[in-house]
């Protein structure tokens, strides 16, 4: 259970995070939505706490965590994984490294920067990338992958990072609408199958409504919805998002990114995403693919 | 094109740039006119002081050079390859063969090579020392990955510090502590060398690409480790391209170092130009310039390959 109470984040006169108060259950998947600006993704950084909060209070399992600093703020951060629009891998290492620094706070300080990893480190670590479909990367240079394999990469190594919780902050923004797909049906099955609460920000609707069981409105800094998705209506679409000056629907087709139209809460017939890809389906009754541990 | 409805702002406009425009050249005029009384003044004033002998000394300037001229040719190069003169006499300045260096029973190494190679050490081991303690500093030199302001400050002092004094002053300053030789040469090219690749370090570091540290701050990586795997696989191409540069300029200090007695080349040079050695002078002149061009274009061509990498690592990588 994640409990935010009143948590405010000033930038001099600016107010981006205004007495936010949520709570979240664990195992859910939550998308939050709203204009650039809103405070969307300054409420993800405080969590993670990349950005400290001017106010309120943050608590994870009856954990204040707003209040951490030094070696238990690093461990928070590493149970609080985070994934981000830019992908922030390293270029200039190759893929398997990258998902193995998922790692940096479960080992001294000394083996790390030496760059010794154990072989079940880098099974685990390759066991990850497979999962996600781009195993045949791990040797490339981060920096030579598409966008849709870096993202896949940086999910990767949220999972190494054995996360209670991961936070997306527009992990599709960058992204066509095919590895869009692919990395949202990443999180959800990440989602469904480790129980791991993922928090989201997200930029356009139909995502939330396929892909989150909850979604957050956020405008001007404060939680204007917390609901389901079919309580989306337009109106309340209006209220995040701000109705334009002649009053008229916003148009979800026009920012959709989703390849086909009509919604799908859970993709129905997986369309080709290249022969790599079964591994992240959501195959919710059987088949019995082995999950890395 | 201006339509009468906007002729009004049409005009204003035009009549605003031309007045900035104009002032615009009148500074310029006046700045060079500044510029041209400052360096006829100060050249004026260099021949006054120097009692008016500038023009009068001018048609000695090529006497120096007519000093220098060897009995033959050849005396060159058996100069510069220690084989025995037809002019031996027993004075120094044709005793080519004394300096020989002695590899193998019948294997020699000429003098001047010997001590060529002595100066390239000396600026290869300063050099090295440099980047280590550059590398080291840098780091918390820079403010975007150093946030305590007083630490950063410290720093950044005792690299300026470092950097402040001319290699010959810091080596004239050890040599009268640890006497002649090569160490204080090393001392002194290196604790520059640290000022001046510390400095130049930071900076790459500060326009450094945050998104991978923060990534790994994401993770729950520590500052060093942030550092290890966010910053120096980006940083690095640049510091080897910078190192090398410093190489280059560290070769020719070690030698101006020998010279007040840093040994190795520089050190040969100076005697035999007091001692008027035409022969020896001239090959270690020759000697000089081979090796600073072959190092230049060593470390232009090592460079290249470096930043080519750099730039063959960044196709796709992280978006503008």
């Amino acid at each position: 259970m994640l409990e935010l109470t009143d948590v405010t984040r000033r930038f001099g006169a600016n107010t981006a995070v205004d007495a936010v108060t949520l709570s979240i259950p664990e195992g859910q998947m939550v998308g939050v939505i709203g204009r650039s600006g809103a405070g969307k993704s300054t409420l993800l950084r405080m969590i993670n706490r990349l950005t400290s909060p001017s106010g309120g209070e943050i608590r994870f399992k009856g954990k204040t965590v707003s209040g951490l600093s030094g070696p238990a703020l690093r461990t928070w951060q590493r149970d609080c994984a985070m994934i981000f629009q830019q992908f922030n891998l390293v270029p200039r290492l190759d893929v398997l490294t990258n998902v193995l620094l998922g790692r940096l706070n479960h080992r001294s300080t000394v083996l790390n920067i030496l760059n010794v990893f154990t072989v079940q480190e880098r099974a685990n670590a390759i066991a990850a990338l497979e999962r996600l479909g781009i195993a045949q990367t791990a040797l490339q240079m981060a920096g030579t992958l598409s966008g849709g394999q870096q993202q896949r990469v940086a999910i990767a190594r949220a999972l190494m990072q054995s996360p209670s919780m991961i936070l997306a902050d527009e992990p599709i923004a960058s992204l066509d609408p095919l590895n869009a797909q692919i990395v949202m049906d990443a999180l959800k099955d990440i989602n469904r199958r480790e129980g791991i609460t993922v928090l989201t920000n997200l930029h356009t609707l139909d995502t939330a409504r396929a892909y989150c069981e909850r979604v957050i409105g956020m405008a001007a800094g404060k939680v204007v919805f917390d609901g389901p998705p079919d309580e989306l209506t337009s109106e309340t679409v209006r209220m995040i998002y701000g109705a334009s000056d002649d009053g008229a629907e916003i148009s979800e087709s026009i920012t959709s990114t989703s390849i086909s139209t009509p919604r799908p809460v859970v993709p129905v017939k997986s369309q080709s995403t290249g022969p790599l890809q079964p591994a992240l389906r959501v195959q919710p009754a059987a088949s019995g693919v082995a999950l890395p541990a | 094109m201006a339509s009468p409805h906007h002729s009004g702002l049409v005009r204003d406009t035009e009549r605003h740039w031309q007045q900035l425009a104009r002032q615009r050249r009148l500074y310029t005029g006046l700045g060079l006119v500044l510029l041209m009384v400052a360096l006829f003044g100060s050249l004026w004033f260099a021949n006054e002081t120097n009692a008016g002998k500038f023009f009068d000394r001018l048609p000695h300037f090529f006497d120096f050079f007519g000093d220098m001229i060897p009995r033959d040719g050849w005396e060159i190069w058996r100069a510069m390859f220690d084989l025995e003169s037809p002019y031996a006499d027993g004075s120094l300045k044709y005793d080519y063969p004394e300096g020989r260096v002695w590899l193998t029973d019948s294997l020699y190494m000429p003098e001047y090579v010997f001590k060529m190679i002595e100066t390239i050490n000396i600026a290869i081991v300063a050099t090295l020392i440099g980047f280590t303690f550059g590398f080291l500093f840098c780091f918390l030199a820079a403010s975007n990955l150093t946030t305590r302001r007083w630490l950063r400050g410290l720093v950044r002092r005792i690299l300026e510090i470092l950097r402040a004094f001319p290699e010959i002053v810091i080596a004239g300053f050890f040599a009268a502590i640890l006497s002649l030789g090569p160490v204080p040469a090393i001392i002194a090219v290196a604790i520059h060398t640290i000022g001046a690749l510390g400095k130049m370090f930071f900076e790459v570091v500060e326009n450094a690409d945050m998104k991978p540290d923060e990534g790994l701050r994401a993770t729950g990586g520590n500052w060093v480790e942030r550092v290890r795997f966010g910053m120096v696989p980006q940083v690095l191409p640049n510091f080897l391209s910078y190192t090398l540069l410093r190489l280059e300029i560290n070769v020719r200090a070690s030698t101006i170092i020998g010279a007040v007695g840093g040994g190795g080349i520089g050190e040969a040079l100076r005697l035999s130009i007091s001692r008027g050695h035409e022969a020896k002078t001239i090959a270690i002149i020759l000697l000089l310039l081979t090796t600073v061009i072959a190092v230049d274009q060593l470390s232009a061509w090592l460079r290249k390959r470096v930043s080519g990498e750099q730039a063959f690592a960044n196709p796709r990588g992280a978006p503008a």
